[in-house]
């Protein structure tokens, strides 16, 4: 049993990200992609769990920072979706895995390793990442008495970088969402919540937390999430 | 792939609920038409809202247009029901 979790780093141009390695460390069998934005900040505790959950079964894991979230030193300004698909394939590279379990927005990010296997969890397109965000921008410029609509919003994100919920988006990445759909792969496993309707090869009972207000963990979701990984790579 | 199943308005609204307010299935179950939410419930911010319209937009293949969001539609239970099944039917 082995359920420490430790830092590493991946290579990325002339950077490093962070990520985190759970199980044995030197050669994790599954690279974890995680959600975007906020969605990142939600599940990381859930994704967490189902990482120690893996060690249990020395299913080794690695959780990588995307260029320009979490600790990333990049502007988050600076961010495009082109750089964290990039980073996906430098940190599966560095990694030496060819597992890849991506989640939410992150399965956004995986297009450039199309011989991989992949596990997704609750595909999303990168337009309904940026109706929610531009939602709540629009819900805040009114509370402080401004009245924003979303085509103005997407006249403006052509050009300069908009600050959505938080989030700084470059006019790059804002129409690299927009036209961003899950891609379909060879290899792929989507697993979806019991109560999603749409198709899925597995539906798992849980709470789809990036909808909490606050972080938080679904202890049985990230070990159901575990099992099926386990399931999924034959171990 | 599974077959699609079909998730009615009531069932998509209460399951979107729990998640938000992360309760459990009882106590998302007794939620009648008359349970009030905007003003009740803490949780349901405006970034709550942003994230509860989309996903009902996802869960039952619907369009929202932001314009007939008002502030009437979350203050029951009930209201966003209707809201729901009248935008399904549409």
């Amino acid at each position: 049993m082995n359920s420490s979790i430790e830092f590493s780093s991946y290579p990325i141009g002339e950077f490093h990200e962070l990520c985190l390695l759970a199980g044995k460390p030197s050669r994790p069998k599954i690279l974890i992609v995680p959600p975007l934005f906020d969605e990142m900040n939600r599940m990381r505790r859930m994704l967490i769990d189902v990482m120690r959950s893996l060690a249990n079964w020395e299913i080794s894991t690695c959780l990588m920072d995307l260029p320009g979230t979490n600790e990333s030193m990049l502007p988050r300004d600076q961010a495009s979706l082109s750089l964290w698909q990039e980073s996906v394939q430098s940190c599966a590279d560095h990694m030496e895995t060819n597992h890849i379990a991506s989640f939410r927005g992150g399965i956004l990010a995986v297009d450039l390793l199309p011989a991989a296997d992949h596990w997704q969890f609750s595909p999303i397109k990168g337009r309904t990442l940026l109706r929610t965000m531009m939602r709540t921008r629009i819900a805040s410029d009114k509370e402080s008495g401004v009245i924003t609509k979303v085509s103005e919003l997407e006249e403006l994100a052509k050009t300069k970088p908009v600050e959505l919920a938080g989030n700084q988006i470059n006019p790059t990445l804002f129409s690299e969402l927009q036209s961003a759909h899950p891609p379909e792969l060879q290899n792929q496993r989507v697993a979806r919540l019991l109560t999603d309707s749409k198709p899925c090869d597995i539906g798992l009972e849980g709470s789809a937390l990036w909808l909490r207000a606050e972080p938080d963990s679904d202890i049985s979701l990230s070990k159901a999430i575990a099992k099926d990984l386990a399931d999924w790579i034959g171990q | 792939m599974q077959n699609e199943v079909d998730l009615t308005p009531d069932a998509a609204v209460r399951a979107v609920m729990k998640d938000i307010l992360g309760l459990s299935q009882e106590q998302v179950d007794e939620f009648t038409s008359e349970t009030e939410l905007f003003g009740a419930l803490p949780e349901l911010d405006s970034m709550a809202v942003a994230g509860l319209l989309t996903e009902l937009e996802d869960r039952l293949d619907i369009m929202i247009d932001d314009d007939e969001v008002d502030g009437e539609l979350f203050d029951t239970f009930g209201n966003l029901v209707a809201f729901a099944e009248m935008k399904v039917a549409e």
